[in-house]
């Protein structure tokens, strides 16, 4: 009987870790995050505090706390709805495609992003999740084409005219080329990086968009996701990376 | 169709190199939680 009193802490212990590492996972690389580290100080101090038997601080600390609750809806205010209204969508690729199809499809993007790497070509690749890239595929070329590795090579050589812009994939299919993304205003981005990454990023904030970017100055890969850039990963990394952002459990 | 494999072992390499330090001070501040919402739990007696 006692083993299984032993056992609830250690469940208990593992859902909360859990849980603080998803909410940290979700909150890391925005400006959230130094919010974050700043509450995570405070609790620690706080309890350091306590068990010290230091009253006086102790009182402090348990009033900032309450105050802060109010702080924390006000600051997070964007972060909490974001993250309520994503717990509650489905997620589109998932419903309209099979797992086969979708882990062929993403692995002739990574594929071809791989290619374009080594052949010192950019590239600019948006995969629709909930939220509609139809707004943007208007400024494109209209092309509703299969996905597949020689053509987005095609697409991106240097003499196509639709090499400059964006690829926007929805349902699974090629559905426009030549697309203007929106830029980011984001001052946190290095100056080394270009319009490219800018659009990457600002279509990722926009929009629950995944974005791949393949830089021809540096040679490497990069994934833009919800305002943040995945900088410089390798074509594994990213398949892998990619996959469970669409939540896909691959069978072994 | 060609599909790529992704082995266990670089699940596992992957687990442990995606945002260790995140992992570790999650894990930590899980632990202080616990205990401090038991002591108060204790203090009221539930």
């Amino acid at each position: 009987m006692s083993d299984i009193f032993l056992w609830k802490p250690v469940i208990e212990i593992m859902i909360l870790w859990f849980m603080i590492y998803h909410i940290m996972l979700f909150f890391e690389g925005t400006r959230a995050i130094q919010v974050l580290r700043g509450i995570v100080i405070l609790l620690v101090a706080f309890f350091v505090f306590q068990n010290l038997g230091f009253t006086i601080l102790d009182w402090l600390l348990t009033k900032l706390f309450a105050i802060s609750v109010i702080a924390i809806l006000i600051i997070f205010h964007p972060e909490i709805r974001h993250g309520l209204a994503r717990l509650g969508q489905r997620h589109l690729f998932g419903t309209v495609l099979r797992e086969e199809e979708l882990d062929f499809i993403l692995s002739q993007i990574v594929k071809a992003s791989e290619i374009l790497c080594k052949n010192k070509i950019g590239a600019l690749i948006a995969v629709e999740r909930e939220d509609s890239l139809a707004p943007y595929m208007e400024s494109g070329v209209l092309m509703d084409a299969k996905v597949s590795i020689e053509l987005i090579q095609t697409i991106f050589a240097p003499s196509s005219i639709l090499h400059d812009g964006g690829l926007i994939i929805q349902h699974g299919r090629i559905m426009a080329g030549g697309c203007l993304f929106p830029l980011t205003a984001s001052s946190d981005l290095s100056r080394v990086f270009g319009t490219r990454h800018r659009a990457a990023l600002g279509l990722s904030e926009e929009t629950d968009a995944l974005v791949i970017v393949v830089s021809e100055e540096r040679q490497d890969m990069s994934f833009a996701y919800q305002g943040r850039l995945h900088q410089d990963v390798t074509p594994e990394e990213m398949l892998m990376k990619i996959k469970d952002i669409i939540k896909v459990k691959k069978e072994k | 169709m060609s599909k790529d494999k992704i082995s266990i072992i670089f699940r596992v390499k992957h687990w442990f190199t995606y945002h260790p330090w995140l992992k570790i001070i999650s894990f930590l501040l899980a632990i202080l939680v616990w205990f401090y919402v038991r002591g108060e739990i204790s203090k009221f007696n539930y």
